[in-house]
Formats: C-alpha cells, sequence, structure tokens
C-alpha cells in the first residue's frame, strides 16, 4: 500500500462520521444515505487529486472543503425547480458547516439517535454507525448480529429518518433533556454489548466499551448532564478495572470467583469511586443501584468476604424499580453466597417456569453451580450439560466443560 | 401486547416441536429487550382451545382454521405506539414473514365511581 492510501485510510478513519455527522446538520435536505455518498465521493476523488497533487498541508480541511462543494452543487441540483430557496440554503450551509462545531455536534447527533420512537436496538446501531463511526460489518461484529440483520434495521431507520427528519432536526431544548434517559440506555448498552459480547469468540470487545466511556465522558462534559451520568460513569469504570482479570494467561474465562484480584486496575477503581462520590442526590436510579453493587465486588478483599448481604439488599431495590428477570437472577446469585440458599433455589426454580429463562445457559449454568456446592452431583450435571447446549461461545462451552470436569463420574 | 398471527390451520398439523424448530431463533430477540428494559413477558399459546359464547357451551372455535389467527403474544414496554411499533417489526418472525404482529396498548381499566 502505497503512502497516499495510507494517509488517505488514516483520514477515513478519523473523519468520515464526522463528515457525515456536519452535512446532516448541515442541511436539511441531505438524508444520511446521501451524506454517506457525498464523503465516499470527497475520498475517492481525495485519492484522485492527492496521487496527481500531493497531499496537502492541511489534508482535513481540504476534505471539509471538498465535501461542503460537493454537497452544495448536489442540492443546487435538486433545487434547480425551486430557485428562491437556493441563496438560503447555501448561507445556511457556511455558517452551519464548520469542523470546530464537530465536538457538540456529536453529542446533538447522539440526542438525535435518542429518538423516543426507535427501539432501542435501532437506537444502539445508528448511534454506533453516525456517532461512533462504525462500519455495518463491525456493528454485525460487534453486537452479535448478521450483516444482512444490520442492513434491514438501517433501511427500515433510514426511512424513518428520512421521513421525519429525525436525525436533521434538533428537539427543542426541553424535549433534550427528557431524551437524557435514552442517551444513558444508548450508552449503557453500548458498554453492555462490548462487555459481555453475545457472538464470535472474543468475549470481551473493549473498543465498544471505549466508545461508550467516551461518550459519556463527553455528555459530562457537556451541559445536559445531571447525577445518572455521573452514576453510569461510575459503573462503567468499575467494571472496566475488571476488564484484564476476566480471562485467564491461557486464554480462559474465569468468573467472579476465580479472578485474580491483584491485577484489578486499582487506578480506575478510584476513579469510579470519585464519580460515585459526586453522583449521589436523593433521587436513586438504576445505574446509582448497579455502580453500588460493582463498587462492594471492587472492594472486596476476596469473592467469601464480600458483602453479600449488602448487594443482596441493592438487588431488591434494583428489583423494584426495574423489575427484570436479569436482575432476579442476580438477585438470586447474590443470596446464595450470602447464605440464604433456600431464598435462593425458590426463585431459581420459580425463574425456570418462565419461557425464555428455561432457554438462557446462565440460569442452568448457577443452578448446575449450586447443586454442584450442595453435593448434588446428579442435578447438577443435568442442568451443566442443559446450558452448554444453549451457549454458542465456545469460551463458555469450555468454562462449563472445566465445572463438569469437578463432578465425579456417575 | 405484541399479538402474534399466523395461519393456525398450517402450523396447528404440525407436531409441537416442529412449530418451534421451523421459525426463527427468538432468543436474542427476547434477550436484547430484557437487557433495554422493555420486555415483561410472552408466551405461545396451544392451537386447540374452547370456544365459549352465551348459548353454546364449548367448542374448539373458528379461530382453529383461522388464516391470521392468534398463536401468541408478548408483554412488552414501550416508550410509545411508534416504538412498540418498531419492535414489533425488529420480531424475527416478522422479519422472515412468518407471522404477523398485531400492536395493542393494554387500555387500563377505568371503573365507573358508585354514586
Amino acid at each position: 500500500m502505497d503512502k497516499i492510501q495510507q494517509e488517505t485510510d488514516q483520514l477515513y478513519k478519523q473523519h468520515f462520521g464526522k463528515l457525515v455527522a456536519s452535512l446532516l446538520y448541515a442541511s436539511h435536505d441531505i438524508d444520511p444515505e446521501t451524506a454517506e455518498d457525498i464523503v465516499q465521493d470527497t475520498f475517492s476523488a481525495a485519492l484522485i487529486d492527492w496521487r496527481l497533487q500531493g497531499i496537502p498541508a492541511n489534508s482535513a480541511g481540504w476534505l471539509y472543503k471538498v465535501c461542503r462543494n460537493k454537497a452544495l452543487n448536489k442540492i443546487k441540483r435538486d433545487k434547480r425547480l425551486q430557485p428562491l430557496t437556493e441563496k438560503q440554503d447555501q448561507a445556511t450551509i457556511e455558517t452551519r458547516f464548520s469542523e470546530s462545531a464537530f465536538d457538540d455536534q456529536q453529542l446533538k447527533l447522539l440526542f438525535a439517535c435518542a429518538h423516543p420512537d426507535l427501539t432501542p436496538k435501532t437506537q444502539v446501531v445508528i448511534t454506533l454507525k453516525y456517532v461512533v463511526n462504525l462500519r455495518v460489518e463491525s456493528i454485525a461484529k460487534n453486537l452479535g448480529m448478521s450483516i444482512d440483520g444490520v442492513d434491514k434495521l438501517l433501511l427500515r431507520a433510514r426511512q424513518k429518518i428520512r421521513d421525519e427528519k429525525i436525525l436533521l432536526e434538533e428537539p427543542h431544548p426541553n424535549a433534550l433533556k427528557q431524551r437524557l434517559s435514552i442517551v444513558h440506555k444508548i450508552i449503557y448498552l453500548t458498554f453492555n454489548e462490548g462487555y459481555k459480547s453475545t457472538a464470535g469468540k472474543e468475549i470481551l470487545r473493549e473498543d465498544l466499551c471505549e466508545e461508550a466511556l467516551l461518550l459519556n465522558k463527553a455528555l459530562l462534559e457537556s451541559s445536559m448532564s445531571n447525577k445518572e451520568t455521573l452514576a453510569l460513569h461510575a459503573l462503567m469504570l468499575f467494571n472496566s478495572a475488571r476488564f484484564k482479570s476476566r480471562i485467564s494467561d491461557s486464554g480462559e474465562l474465569l468468573d467472579l470467583e476465580n479472578q485474580d484480584r491483584s491485577i484489578w486496575n486499582q487506578d480506575l477503581i478510584q476513579l469510579a469511586h470519585d464519580f460515585f462520590t459526586r453522583s449521589q442526590c436523593e433521587v436513586v436510579s438504576t445505574y446509582h443501584l448497579e455502580a453500588a453493587i460493582a463498587c462492594l465486588h471492587c472492594i472486596a478483599p476476596s469473592f467469601e468476604q464480600t458483602d453479600w448481604r449488602t448487594i443482596v439488599g441493592l438487588y431488591a431495590r434494583l428489583l423494584h424499580i426495574f423489575p427484570n428477570p436479569f436482575v432476579e437472577l442476580n438477585y438470586a446469585i447474590a443470596k446464595y453466597y450470602a447464605g440464604e440458599k433456600r431464598g435462593a433455589f425458590e426463585i431459581l426454580n420459580e425463574l425456570q417456569k418462565n419461557t425464555f429463562l428455561n432457554q438462557y445457559y446462565i440460569l442452568n449454568m448457577a443452578l448446575g453451580k449450586f447443586h454442584l456446592l450442595e453435593g448434588d452431583h446428579k442435578l447438577a450435571r443435568a442442568y451443566l450439560l442443559k446450558a452448554q447446549q444453549q451457549t454458542n461461545l465456545q469460551k463458555e462451552k469450555d468454562f462449563i466443560e472445566r465445572m463438569l470436569g469437578k463432578i465425579k463420574e456417575p | 401486547m405484541l399479538i402474534v398471527r399466523e395461519d393456525l390451520k398450517r402450523i396447528g398439523r404440525l407436531k409441537t416441536e416442529d412449530r418451534f424448530a421451523e421459525g426463527p431463533d427468538m432468543t436474542d430477540w427476547i434477550k436484547s429487550l430484557i437487557e433495554s428494559g422493555n420486555y415483561i413477558g410472552g408466551e405461545p399459546l396451544a392451537i386447540k382451545g374452547r370456544y365459549v359464547t352465551q348459548n353454546e357451551v364449548l367448542s374448539d372455535g373458528p379461530f382453529i382454521e383461522a388464516k391470521e389467527g392468534i398463536s401468541g403474544y408478548d408483554i412488552i414496554l414501550a416508550e410509545n405506539l411508534e416504538q412498540a411499533t418498531a419492535i414489533a417489526q425488529s420480531c424475527p418472525m416478522v422479519m422472515q414473514g412468518f407471522a404477523i404482529r398485531e400492536v395493542r396498548p393494554m387500555q387500563p381499566f377505568i371503573f365507573k365511581s358508585p354514586v
């Protein structure tokens, strides 16, 4: 690959999304598909031009300028029939199209993606596409979806975006405030997708976690954030502190009990703590509760010495404001380790009646593990085998295999 | 409530295992809805049931032959009807043309206050 190609690729990575975002804000007449086409076109032009003329000193500036002109030409072509509005458009485009306004624009775009008419999954996908600037293939890989699935979702979203000018019109400041909770959810889901990815070989996608942290940081630096934003930041940092310990040197997946606590990142835990302290307020959100739970895990000297009682209480409060079978499952697990074994089994058995949860490997893995600890090897084996069939991740299959290894042959 | 409508005559002829094996995998869809806090519950419905009216006591009812009969339901929490519709659209069964989803907001019951 030659030098010009390399440099262009580099610029493409850095600026593609920004250029698309700035075009969307520059004009109401450009939809996301067209904007992407224009930017793509700009890069092709750059490659041809720079091969002949050499790379200009301000290559990014060149891109913005060419991109702007291409957009203007496109609008002019489309607007031939309405020459009166042309002038006005040119003026708006020029004032709005500026490189420096970008940081703000990224945030604006994030709030636009948080449109309440879109499904949470779509909100995450279009955020990854237009704000974080991932390609369709990597979105599919990161979210465990097929490329076709992401395309279909984007296609539907694009239609809606075009019909209702979702990305193009900035909502009223009051409406923006209302969208903050959706923005939090998008960031939270993005982080979670990175933290416990559902498909493929990789179990941890730190990139996605980093993107979520960066978006939240930008949010914190704006005037839009509130105490929940701080709690969310603390939650993500506490979990990030344990990144390295989740996979052993030989590449095996490790659960909380077997992680090497000495490699947990103390700086991150401290930082998370600072954010958590700053997040304290009268209204306790799910992020506050989840951050508190993550915090208790992070400061426990060992698995056994974890303050399970308090964690049980926190899960109970979480269930109260966010009833959800996943939370219930975690609640039962915490109860078991807190010594309330009967209560734990009662909840787990009840959860088995849930059509979905019964298909979910974590429930069967928990039942298998607890029966193993209680000495019922026959039941433990049955549950673990069931769980092993229910996950598609090789690392998780191996993890269950190792647990099965601890069971005496019948 | 997202009601699933399918050709009951056709699936009525299938064995139960085959009925669920032929459709797309719904696990990921439900999982993502649980994670985002939109999912409350839901179940498929058996095809055979009873039909009760004032005069007639019990029968299999006309629904067992219905082309777009109710074959299941999911209860979700959504911001508004548009989001609920978008969620229904993203259902794998709908995307792959296996079923139709009917989106019906649940209406809180209002008691007439006794005078």
